[in-house]
């Protein structure tokens, strides 16, 4: 039963995507709740570029990867956000367009560049494999952000329910979203290894998602977010290790994905299925 | 009216503007704007839809920074934000969060930074939800609160805010008759216990019966006095609040300074 806990390979991933869980649930929690939830796809997207030029020039580093993917990812949230304020387009417009120019930039560099890191597991990633850099940057990443969030946790949550009043009480919301940007392409960044570029988000948004169907406040909501992300990661892993040609990372998500229906058919706030059919009326 | 207990302390002035020109991204919305306010004072703001009273509000706060003009803080600005409730288009009722929950955010800014939240600030939003009649809802979630009763709990926020200088943008715009009355009695709670209060509101009849001086904002300039001078057909119409062919005071409350005033239509 517990034979998968005497391979060191199957040791690191449970690791990884605990660890990942714990940094991916609050920021989730709160791309979700800010209205962010396609933003932070968009957000994936863009780091690509910033990695696959990173990795022409420095090689397989997952520090210089890292800052590549950080760089790309943030440069096209900030020019998104300016070019919403100078131009008519809304900044989603213009975000859809600089995030899709920066895939298609980054694929055609990763192509032109060679054979050298497999295109594959670099959009879907594999958490079967994951090297000991990669692990010290998913528990950096998670570190941050459980250090920022819990610095900026108020105005944070102000902003996200009553922006005009948060402006009122402080005049350094910019930091606040700006430092909450940073931290979405990081853990981005950090989930891209295990889950690819492509699912990376998917643990972020779905187990989030899920976890609003359930509860009304914010603490109860990212704990059950990083039980259901934690969870979902577990599982999934265990499938693609039992099953035979199941990949570990859309295995992860559509699990994940289980926990979503499930939690839309019964939560309280979903379709109440259950308390439908009991009482009704 | 009768027996108000005035503050132990005299009116003192907070805050004074002398010529601002107000408005975003360097395109003035209104210009020559004076007013002063003193602490105990109920200051209204009317105006015109567009006129720039959000606008000449979030100068106040520092949001928007001013085109022209000066703003004076006769104790210096309040080390304290300024307790504020706006208008809620930007709100998000689907955050989850309880009403008590609301209601605790206004006291935010008085803890530390790595101060929790004691049981002392439980006690204080409980005492504050109370106070506006929501403590059967303490526990409900955001998006269950009809619009009266999620402006009851806004203003228990700005209970927990504990300022000495109030700004209320439109805070009766969405809510029935009894919630106004409710919240229009805490406001002249806040105004005794000295308070200094801007009131931005459409209601021309609670404006003169509650309100000690008005600033009222229109075009080419804003007129600011005494209630009774200001409410005057010749300065609502002349400033673009009334139409001239139909002056009217929609003086729905039987107030003896809205008969007053009528005398003038």
């Amino acid at each position: 039963m517990f034979e998968f806990l005497e391979f060191a390979f199957m040791r690191k991933a449970i690791a990884a995507v605990i660890i990942l869980s714990l940094g991916m649930a609050p920021v989730g929690c709160f791309l979700v709740l800010r209205r962010l939830s396609l933003a932070g796809e968009a957000m994936s997207h863009a780091a690509i570029p910033g990695i696959a030029l990173a990795y022409a020039v420095a090689g397989l580093s997952v520090l210089s990867m890292t800052l590549g993917g950080l760089i790309a990812g943030l440069s096209v949230a900030l020019a998104s956000t300016l070019l919403s304020r100078l131009t008519l387009l809304r900044e989603d417009a213009s975000m859809a367009t600089l995030y899709l120019l920066a895939l298609a930039g980054g694929i055609f560099l990763l192509s032109v560049r060679g054979t050298a890191v497999n295109l594959e597991s670099f959009l879907f990633g594999n958490v079967l494999s994951l090297s000991d850099g990669t692990l010290v940057l998913i528990g950096s990443s998670t570190t941050l952000t459980l250090l920022v969030i819990a610095l900026i946790l108020r105005p944070l949550v102000l902003q996200s329910v009553d922006p005009a009043f948060a402006q009122s009480q402080s005049q350094r919301g910019w930091l606040t979203r700006s430092l909450f940007m940073v931290l979405v392409v990081l853990n981005l960044i950090a989930g891209f290894r295990a889950l690819g570029t492509l699912m990376a988000v998917g643990l972020m948004i779905v187990p989030a998602t899920a976890a609003r169907y359930w509860v009304n406040a914010l603490t109860p909501m990212i704990l059950l977010a990083f039980a259901f992300s934690a969870g979902s990661g577990l599982l999934g892993l265990l499938l693609s290790f039992w099953l035979d040609n199941v990949p570990s990372g859309p295995a992860i998500i559509l699990v994940a994905g289980l926990v979503f229906f499930v939690s839309l058919a019964i939560g309280q706030n979903g379709l109440n299925l259950i308390r439908r059919f009991r009482a009704p009326d | 009216m009768l027996g108000r207990a005035r503050p132990a302390y005299s009116f003192l002035r907070v805050l004074y503007g002398e010529g601002l020109v107000i408005g975003y991204g360097g395109d003035p919305v209104a210009s020559k704007v004076d007013f002063s306010l003193s602490s105990g004072e109920i200051l209204a703001v009317i105006g015109y839809n567009g006129s720039g009273k959000s606008t000449l509000v979030k100068s106040i706060l520092g949001v928007t920074p001013l085109l022209g003009g000066r703003l004076r803080w006769d104790a210096g600005r309040p080390t304290t934000p300024v307790g504020y409730l706006g208008q809620l288009t930007d709100f998000d009722r689907r955050f989850p969060m309880r009403v008590i929950d609301l209601a605790a955010t206004g006291g935010w800014s008085q803890l530390g930074f790595f101060e929790g939240a004691g049981r002392r600030a439980r006690r204080n939003a409980e005492a504050a939800l109370e106070r506006v009649g929501l403590a059967d809802a303490a526990d409900m979630p955001l998006h269950q609160l009809s619009a009266g009763q999620l402006q009851r709990a806004l203003f228990a926020r700005t209970i927990m805010q504990d300022a000495q200088l109030i700004i209320l943008d439109e805070p009766f715009a969405a809510v029935d008759q009894s919630t106004e009355a409710d919240l229009m009695a805490l406001i002249l709670d806040w105004s005794r216990q000295g308070c200094a209060l801007i009131l931005v509101m459409h209601n021309l009849s609670a404006v003169l019966e509650h309100c000690s001086s008005v600033l009222l904002m229109g075009r080419g300039g804003a007129a600011f006095g005494p209630t009774h001078e200001v409410l005057i057909p010749e300065q609502l119409v002349g400033l673009g609040y009334m139409a001239a062919d139909k002056p009217y005071l929609n003086a729905t409350a039987a107030s003896t300074s809205a008969a007053k005033v009528g005398k003038y239509v």
